[in-house]
């Protein structure tokens, strides 16, 4: 499915015209066409349909390109359609009170949203629980229309109430197709954008963007607020068209429906959605009448199969057969790598990282116990330790505030607190993982973006032609060779490239304390090399204070300046290669560990 | 024509999407915007059946103005939103003559702006909670100001009620009725001790049965959502061992059927009954058992409306001379037609003055009709249509 | 005052039949099963068919576990295990099978509401207060549906490979342990209960093809608000499902309708972890 999401955008025809601008010019054309080679009735249901189908792009946005799955945009929906809905019933329907629905429908709907966003997005929420949430809403806003009374028209909702009574359903119909053209047409531009790429990414890979220095959760607030705006401007269209608001528009079964369409439109595509939600709706409006419960039955089956066997739904794969015999898409041309002047960071007095009786305990089991480490800046400290001894778990206490349970950790001489790994990175941290952790869908350039994204929030408009990288970044890319795979799509890289890629997309946050996972582990030797050579040199050059968790003791030999051994969650030594290598100790250790020296070896 | 075929084939893909042709051109047709799925489905069978009778009655008398008369049904889905999508269907799409309709209160809102753009008449059927007016509709069912007096004034002056208890789903038909009943109740010298609603959906009557267990009322007037939350709130009333009058101003005679001893004891009011014991009812009866055997539907308080709106809406055509909406609008007023319930003309303000009964559900879910109230005048309604 | 402990206690006991199913699927599978209302429905309708048949109304109960452990290996083979790499997906294909359910019993027995023979009637004198026979017992059920999963779970090998499967499913399948074949077992357990459940609601509902829709919100909160424990699922149940009581008769019905799903929404934004230790 994610294939659908970056292909889009890129696909030109032979003369060189972009399909999708095609797409926007047949559309403007049916669209001003319609009224006059269509009946009145097509007319008049288009005009529904085309108001559901922008709609229906926002759950495409949140669910296709961002990854959440929700129910809840016809919550959104409806609270448009019943702020004009009451205001003209209650108050009047004058021009002026028409913009001041408009806008009261907007607001309150962004209100909602920025509430149910701020209950269902939080660090460490499940996807599964947000689109719980999101199945919520709907469900409380119908009871509250309920429970409304005279006020909301309780089940009858409101109806016939003073609207734009002298528009025609043709202006209508116009009206709705652009609102629809214009929706589409910025949403294409959107995920066609740099910051399109970033909801990829967020989708693909949250946690990883975490430790990019994005707060997610805010991002998806963000985003599910937007989406919220534009639904509610649907359903203020929808109310002033129909004259009729009702809870049904508020309902859960609406939101479903929604998503109905989407996946079998093609979610993570503009396009899909669009036909879906139109096509659907238009044609239950003739089979629904027919055959009431097998058409139910039908598009239940339909859904299952569609979520089962194809679910980048049904436009990608007619995408497909059309790119099988039609034009061929023209590669795009990798944005250019440029190297950013270094900050200069204020000469900190302190320890780069201070950590001071740090301790993580899973109910009885200590996994870590008084923990006191101290680096400075241009250390190369290696964590040492049989397998268990709580290595992983002190990277991962450094680089997440929530991780510990208790202690303190500072950064540069600011304490970490509760923080979340997004804010840790603003404070100077980079944590690569144990398995290479990047964006498999994306390609390296849009990696190493994506790894850009906290020092300046990428357009949403375009795409940037040129990447601006830091020195130590640029260098692992160089000296490894991804320069000139910039535009491979990151899960085909071999592992050790891919190691490479985080490593560089790690160094592009321009961290002061990095935490490296076992960064050679599966690497050749010259690749391990390679690597270790990098290291030294960033601790020397650019005074980065490294904190690396290794298993391979020749390697740490030949790097580090300093080696920390961790056994049973407590640090048995510190000192320089020679005090560990020299260690009784430390041998003891290992053998007691039992398979630790083998696996070293 | 083939250029909008071939711009909807393109936008549209698919050939089920074309508009098929509709009925016979020279019949006057009847749209039915009706709950074939969805909350309504449960008695929406027998109101078409109800129509379809009416429709071949008069087709077997030569139609009306040397016109048959057809049917187009058409689902809404006992919602706004399908109602939307049948109201525009049938308006614009098959260029109905007329509707004629039983439908929930949001279905019949989310008609009514597109009736008004169509300008076709209306004529409703289904008892409501009153107080729904448009120039091109008519009523000729029940509202809250003629159903809820007897059973109100049985309870009182027969009975020795004093308290009440009223419960209520909440959608506009439980809050509208239960509205009125307490303004009745309290106008009448009774004492309303509890008003409690409960969501449309709810199963769960806890906490209601609870409360009037505490106040202890000497009757129960309910005013739930036809089927499941009726069931639902009947049996549970039951299990907790309540002993009050129990007055169901929306339980219809096919549910307390079911129900069987569940039911016991219940009070209903309406305006038909299968055992209304005249003439009129009983040949309706015969002809419907003729018409439709071992498949009929029972008729009930929502399908006899129906069938005698079809009657009526004849007459007017025949009336005014023509299909002209403004011409058949005005007629609608004037015309009767002596059906099941009675003669029914709808001339109070768009409504029709109804005979209505009282009667109790027995041990075996039939209902005893225990008296009648002759032309009970459906109040103001909507004033502003004269 | 006893009527209304009464009214929690049973209330919850409910709830807690309701949810229990769709725990264990939660635990195993991290899922949410979307078609636990419609195998409820299912359980309504096996209930049914039960009782008019004649038989006695107790064997509705044996009867719905049967119909729902068996609906739901298919299920599980067909529909969730393709998807066990797509959780989202995986939501969306059981919700959709949630219509499917409904739309076939359309389709066979009608949309109207059916009636089951209730196997209890009447009320029973608790301190004065005649209260629900019914409603007593159900509390037994669920007490004893609860006693018998974590015995199941506690005492039996299935149950040691569920619980290694529940807390770390890798490390269980590195240990050797089928995990496929326990998230096949659990599926069909919990849709087996959910069915339980539909039939143990009958003498308080009606039966109709969406009876198990209105539980279903409730189930999914109580659940995520519960981990994968069974003793946070009565906690959850207890306090929430009071809350709910208290909250209707104490305020209104309809704001009662939606008390767990906000306070289980707000409970799980101040501590993600919910009623579970940890």
């Amino acid at each position: 499915m994610a294939e659908a999401a970056g292909a889009q955008g890129a696909a030109i025809t032979r003369r060189g015209v972009p399909i999708p601008l095609l797409v926007l010019l047949a559309a403007i054309i049916a669209v001003a066409a319609g009224p006059y080679v269509l009946d009145t009735y097509s007319v008049n249901v288009l005009v529904r349909s085309l108001f559901y189908a922008a709609v229906a792009l926002t759950v495409d946005l949140l669910w296709g390109y961002l990854g959440i799955l929700t129910f809840g945009q016809s919550a959104f929906f409806g609270i448009g359609a019943y702020a004009v809905g009451l205001i003209s019933t209650h108050v009047g329907f004058t021009p002026g009170l028409a913009a001041l629905s408009l806008l009261a429908g907007i607001a309150a709907s962004m209100l909602v949203a920025g509430i149910v966003g701020w209950l269902a997005f939080f660090y460490g929420a499940s996807a599964l629980y947000a689109s719980v949430i999101s199945l919520v809403l709907p469900i409380v806003v119908v009871q509250l229309l309920f429970a409304g009374g005279n006020f909301t028209g309780s089940s009858s909702g409101l109806s016939g109430f003073d609207s734009f009574d002298d528009v025609s359903v043709e202006t209508w119909f116009w009206i709705a197709g652009a609102f629809l053209i214009v929706v589409a047409g910025c949403a294409w531009r959107f995920v066609a954008s740099d910051a399109g790429r970033v909801l990829i990414a967020v989708r693909e890979n949250e946690q990883r963007c975490q430790y990019l220095g994005l707060d997610t959760p805010r991002l998806k607030i963000i985003a599910f607020v937007a989406t919220a705006a534009i639904c509610a401007a649907a359903g203020y269209g929808f109310a002033c068209y129909t004259t009729v608001v009702s809870p049904e528009q508020a309902g859960f079964v609406f939101g479903t429906e929604l998503v109905i369409w989407v996946a079998l439109g093609g979610r993570g595509t503009i396009l899909g959605p669009v036909l879906g939600a139109v096509l659907i709706d238009y044609e239950s409006a003739q089979l629904s009448g027919d055959y009431p419960f097998v058409w139910q039955l039908i598009i239940g089956s339909v859904f299952v199969a569609v979520i089962v066997l194809f679910p980048r739904g049904l436009l990608p794969l007619i995408g497909d057969a059309l790119r099988y015999i039609g034009p061929k898409v023209r590669p795009a041309v990798p944005p250019e790598l440029v190297e950013l002047p270094m900050h200069v960071v204020a000469g900190t007095t302190g320890p780069a990282l201070a950590i001071h009786g740090v301790a993580k305990h899973f109910g009885s089991l200590k996994v870590l116990d008084g923990i006191d480490v101290s680096a400075a800046a241009g250390e190369l400290v290696s964590l040492v330790g049989p397998n268990g001894a709580g290595k992983t778990t002190l990277i991962r206490c450094i680089a997440d505030g929530s991780e510990r349970s208790a202690g303190r950790v500072a950064i540069n001489g600011h304490e970490i607190g509760g923080m979340s790994p997004d804010r840790c990175v603003r404070l100077g941290v980079g944590r690569k993982f144990q398995m290479a952790n990047v964006f498999d869908t994306l390609t390296v350039a849009e990696c190493l973006q994506m790894a850009r994204i906290r020092h300046g929030f990428p357009s949403v408009l375009r795409r940037a032609s040129r990447i601006g990288l830091p020195r130590p970044a640029l260098h692992v890319i160089r000296t490894t060779g991804l320069d000139h795979a910039l535009m491979t799509p990151a899960r085909l890289l071999s592992h050790g490239m891919k190691q490479a890629l985080e490593l560089a997309m790690v160094l592009a946050l321009e961290p002061s304390v990095l935490l490296l996972d076992e960064p050679t582990a599966g690497l050749t030797k010259a690749e391990r090399t390679l690597i270790g050579g990098i290291l030294v040199d960033l601790a020397a050059t650019e005074r980065l204070c490294i904190v690396l968790v290794e298993h391979d003791l020749d390697f740490v030999r030949e790097i580090s300046s300093r080696v920390i051994v961790l056994h049973q969650g407590r640090i048995v030594l510190d000192g320089s290669v020679d005090d560990v290598v020299n260690s009784d100790l430390v041998k003891q250790v290992y053998a007691g560990g039992g398979h630790g020296v083998g696996a070293a070896a | 024509m083939s250029i909008r075929k071939l711009l909807l084939g393109a936008c549209l893909m698919g050939a089920g999407l074309l508009p098929t042709a509709s009925q016979a051109a020279d019949a006057i047709t009847i749209g039915i915007p009706v709950g074939l799925s969805g909350a309504n489905s449960v008695v929406a069978p027998s109101v078409v059946q109800a129509a379809q009778l009416a429709v071949d009655e008069i087709n077997a008398a030569g139609g009306v103005l040397g016109r048959k008369l057809a049917l187009e049904v058409s689902d809404d889905a006992s919602g706004a939103a399908g109602a939307q999508r049948a109201f525009d269907s049938l308006i614009f799409q098959k260029k109905v003559n007329s509707l004629i309709s039983m439908e929930t209160s949001a279905a019949r809102n989310a008609g009514l702006p597109i009736v008004t753009r169509g300008k076709t008449p209306f004529i409703y059927t289904s008892y409501y909670e009153g107080r729904s007016c448009n120039r091109y509709m008519y009523v000729d069912a029940w509202v809250p100001d003629q159903q809820v007096g007897p059973m109100v004034d049985f309870f009182m002056k027969s009975k020795g009620s004093k308290t009440f208890f009223l419960v209520g789903s909440d959608y506009a038909f439980g809050r509208g009725m239960l509205e009125f009943t307490r303004a009745y109740i309290e106008k009448h010298g009774g004492k309303v001790v509890g008003e409690e609603y409960a969501p449309m959906d709810a199963t769960d009557w806890t906490a209601i049965i609870s409360k009037i267990r505490s106040s202890n009322p000497d009757a129960l007037m309910m005013s739930t959502a036809g089927g499941v939350p009726n069931v639902t709130l009947t049996k549970q009333l039951r299990a907790a061992g309540i002993k009050a009058l129990y007055g169901n101003l929306g339980l219809d005679e096919g549910t307390a059927k079911s129900m069987g001893a569940d039911a016991e004891g219940t009070y209903l009011s309406g305006s038909y009954y299968t055992s209304i014991d005249s003439p009129a009812n009983k040949k309706f009866l015969a002809a419907m058992q003729q018409k439709f055997g071992a498949d009929l539907k029972t008729p009930n308080d929502l399908s006899v409306p129906e069938y005698e709106a079809v009657y009526l809406y004849a007459a007017a055509v025949k009336k005014a001379g023509s299909v002209d909406s403004d011409k058949v609008i005005p007629a609608l007023a004037t015309v009767s037609f002596d059906g099941p319930r009675g003669t029914i003309r709808m001339d109070k303000q768009r409504h029709a003055p109804l005979t209505m009964y009282l009667g109790q559900v027995t041990a075996d879910g039939s209902v005893t009709l225990m008296s009648s109230f002759k032309d009970v005048d459906p109040g103001a309604q909507c004033p502003a249509l004269k | 005052m006893i009527s209304q402990l009464l009214d929690i206690v049973t209330s919850a006991a409910i709830l807690y039949a309701i949810a229990v199913g769709l725990l264990l699927v939660f635990g195993v599978l991290k899922i949410i099963n979307f078609a636990h209302g419609g195998l409820m429905t299912l359980g309504g309708y096996a209930a049914l068919v039960t009782t008019q048949f004649g038989l006695n109304p107790w064997l509705a109960i044996p009867a719905a576990a049967l119909v729902g452990a068996v609906v739901g290996m298919v299920i599980e083979r067909v529909v969730v295990r393709p998807l066990y790499v797509r959780p989202l997906d995986a939501i969306l294909a059981t919700w959709g099978l949630g219509i499917i359910i409904g739309q076939l019993i359309t389709i066979g027995f009608g949309r109207g509401v059916q009636f089951v023979q209730s196997p209890l009637s009447g009320t029973l004198e608790i301190l004065g207060e005649g209260y629900s026979q019914y409603r007593l017992v159900l509390v037994l059920i669920a007490a004893a549906l609860g006693l018998a999963l974590s015995l199941l779970l506690h005492g039996t090998r299935l149950g040691l490979d569920t619980r290694a499967v529940i807390m770390n499913e890798d490390l269980a399948r590195g240990l050797g342990i089928n995990s496929t074949l326990v998230r096949f077992i659990t599926f069909a357990i919990g849709s087996g209960l959910a069915a339980v459940a539909g039939a143990l609601i009958t003498p308080l509902s009606s039966v109709d093809p969406n009876m198990g829709v209105p539980w279903l919100v409730n189930a999914f909160m109580l659940v995520l608000v519960s981990g994968a424990s069974l003793v946070s699922l009565l906690v959850a149940c207890l306090v929430l499902g009071g809350a709910q009581v208290l909250i209707s008769s104490l305020v209104s019905p309809v704001l009662g309708g939606i008390t767990i799903a906000v306070l289980a929404a707000i409970i799980l934004r101040v501590r993600p972890a919910g009623f579970a230790r940890g």
